[in-house]
């Protein structure tokens, strides 16, 4: 790795959640604040800093994804709510701030869907998970992997420390083939979810959505679609960020600090 | 030991006229813009190609051989068993080869009943294929990749089970469910068709071929990979009490024989390289969908593919592959020599590879029938060998 994508504040621990491996970070006191994140998570979790000084960080591994294990019968969304579902009940979380990040935005959003109780504040942070009509619609799989990390930010310095230096790192490739693979179990067929619309009504916690403005994998178009279906949510966009608005943006990561304080 | 060599003629129907520009595009797979199929061309190019077919049968070619693919330039075959049913009535002698219909992209029951039609159509001539598809493949068509090794072993599942037990039968798998399996009309050949495994290696695809005692052909593979391929499938194969005849590994070789070799060299070489550095131009990401492949082979494969990038060069070409091309007498000793390290006394032959035109494959196919079939169907040195043991 040409950069240590893991802060030191954190601590690392492996859970066994109905036979997958699940690595688990943790980082600082307080209420807990769950992050999901997105179909990839080697640009790291820096951003997340600021929140440890306020809350209890939790940020789980996705099955397939970084330190986690496969388990290629995991082939729907569904599987993933009920692994959260598990994980949060092995971690003693009873309810939880839930932020979530694109692929876990969608996680996040399907997840407090069936199981607000579980969920005190939602915030979706360029979420996936909707059909609109525009193209493209952060249908990653469609991309060739190398075109990937440019449409992400706004500012390619930003994750440029997390990429290889050599373009064709074998160990970096086979990693992002390996969370393709797990993404396309889930969404191949899909890349959205054409029932999550029909329940969103049931977010009745408060909820906030944060955008940027220059997002080029899901654009604001795609926010429109989840403030039609979320009147009452907070939505707030940031100028000068892409897709990772809160890799980007201190000012988005604190945004969200306010929201859920 | 096993019959006479066995010699096929294989036909890609690559469409072939491309526009100039056709290098300012990475690959003419998946996503090379269809406005360059001309259909009028498309409709020359069909009755060219299914004449070299018929060709190949009455010079006395054993088989012929189609295949499938979607989306591009390379392949004139979306449906091979169109084709396979276009010729039956003109080819009279010769197998009927569908190498194949991926079963993924087809209904498992509705391959099933075509590859029953052809072989009761050509009374019992039919050999098939299965395929897993190339990655290609998996792009042009809304089947998840990453579930297709499994879908395609419930698959073949489904088609041997209609094809073996009476109907109606009932099968509830992951995938598909059938209440009422019981495909019209039923195969001549019993238990059914001859099939083989197609694949580039994979050890999930060798271990299928193995459990099922089907044959197995690799393809783009290297010679020394080839053979280790096959010694692995005999001995997998034997743990699962099944014995693979020679015949079953069928050795594709890109042939072409001329008067001398530096003719040979000269009109063949450079539809060689069309093949290599057009007719297969694509993209890593084409070739391997999500899911696809395990993360070892994608390594091992774009460890390789960073090694093999570069200009197309014969000679290396011709040391790494299945390449004969040189004199008949030349071409039969390579034969009998692949033969022998294959254990095979099958020969596919890439006889019309890339853009070569009409006259240089019907050349060439005259030439492979007269000199060189009749020299290797004495029996190949390998058989001689056995048989003298």
């Amino acid at each position: 790795m040409p950069a240590q994508p893991i802060p030191a504040q954190f601590t690392r621990e492996t859970h066994t959640i109905n036979g997958v491996k699940t690595v688990v970070l943790t980082a600082g006191k307080g209420e807990p604040l769950v992050f999901l994140h997105g179909a990839g998570i080697w640009h790291g979790i820096n951003f997340t800093l600021p929140w440890v000084e306020k809350f209890r960080v939790i940020v789980p591994f996705h099955p397939g994804f970084a330190e986690s294990g496969d388990d290629p019968a995991m082939n729907d969304v569904q599987d993933y709510v009920m692994h959260y579902l598990d994980l949060f009940d092995a971690l003693g979380i009873a309810k939880t701030r839930l932020v979530g990040f694109s692929l876990g935005g969608w996680l996040a959003a399907k997840f407090a869907v069936s199981h607000g109780d579980r969920v005190e504040r939602l915030v979706l942070v360029a979420p996936a998970g909707l059909r609109g009509k525009e193209r493209p619609q952060g249908d990653v799989l469609s991309l060739p992997p190398e075109q990937i990390p440019s449409l992400l930010v706004s500012n390619f310095d930003v994750i440029k420390p997390y990429l290889p230096e050599n373009p064709k790192d074998l160990d970096f490739m086979g990693e992002r083939y390996r969370e393709g693979g797990t993404l396309a179990r889930l969404l191949w067929e899909h890349p959205y979810d054409t029932k999550l619309p029909r329940y969103l009504h049931r977010l009745t916690m408060p909820t906030l959505l944060v955008w940027g403005e220059d997002d080029k994998l899901l654009s604001l178009k795609t926010a429109e679609l989840w403030r039609q279906h979320l009147p009452k949510a907070e939505f707030k966009t940031f100028k000068g960020a892409g897709h990772l608005v809160l890799d980007e943006k201190r000012e988005a990561v604190d945004a969200v600090t306010r929201f859920l304080s | 030991m096993a019959g006479r060599a066995r010699f096929d003629f294989i036909h890609f129907m690559h469409y072939v006229h491309l526009p100039e520009n056709q290098k300012d595009y990475p690959s003419l797979w998946v996503d090379f813009p269809n406005k360059y199929f001309d259909p009028e061309k498309g409709y020359s190019l069909y009755q060219r190609y299914l004449s070299e077919l018929v060709l190949a049968d009455k010079l006395g070619f054993d088989a012929i051989v189609v295949n499938e693919h979607h989306n591009t330039a390379y392949s004139m075959m979306p449906a091979p068993n169109l084709i396979a049913a276009t010729l039956i009535p003109q080819v009279r002698n010769a197998k009927i080869c569908v190498w194949g219909t991926p079963p993924n992209l087809e209904y498992p029951n509705r391959l099933a009943e075509e590859y029953a039609m052809l072989d009761v159509l050509s009374q019992g001539r039919l050999e098939v294929a299965f395929p897993l598809g190339t990655g290609m493949e998996y792009w042009a068509n809304p089947i998840n990749p990453s579930t297709a090794r499994a879908r395609y072993r419930e698959s073949i599942d489904i088609i041997l089970q209609a094809w073996t037990q009476d109907g109606p039968t009932k099968y509830y798998g992951d995938f598909y469910t059938y209440r009422y399996l019981n495909p019209w009309p039923r195969p001549v050949q019993k238990p059914h068709p001859p099939c083989y495994i197609v694949g580039t290696g994979s050890p999930e695809t060798i271990d299928l071929a193995a459990q099922l005692g089907f044959g197995y052909a690799s393809v783009f593979v290297t010679k020394p990979r080839a053979r280790e391929l096959n010694e692995k499938l005999r001995r997998t194969a034997a743990e699962h009490g099944h014995h693979i005849r020679p015949e079953q590994l069928p050795l594709q070789v890109i042939t072409y024989v001329a008067e001398t070799e530096q003719k040979a060299r000269e009109e063949g070489i450079d539809h060689i390289r069309y093949f290599f550095e057009d007719a297969l131009r694509t993209t890593p990401t084409f070739l391997a969908p999500p899911g696809y492949l395990s993360v070892e082979q994608l390594k091992m494969r774009a460890a390789l593919a960073d090694k093999l990038h570069g200009k197309f060069n014969f000679d290396a070409v011709n040391e790494s592959f299945f390449v004969a091309v040189g004199t008949a007498d030349q071409v039969v000793e390579q034969l009998e020599q692949w033969g022998e390290q294959m254990g095979t006394n099958h020969f596919v032959m890439l006889a019309a590879p890339g853009n070569m035109p009409n006259w240089k494959v019907v050349k060439n196919l005259n030439l492979i029938a007269q000199d060189v079939i009749p020299r290797v169907r004495v029996g190949t040195a390998y058989e001689r060998r056995i048989a003298a043991e």
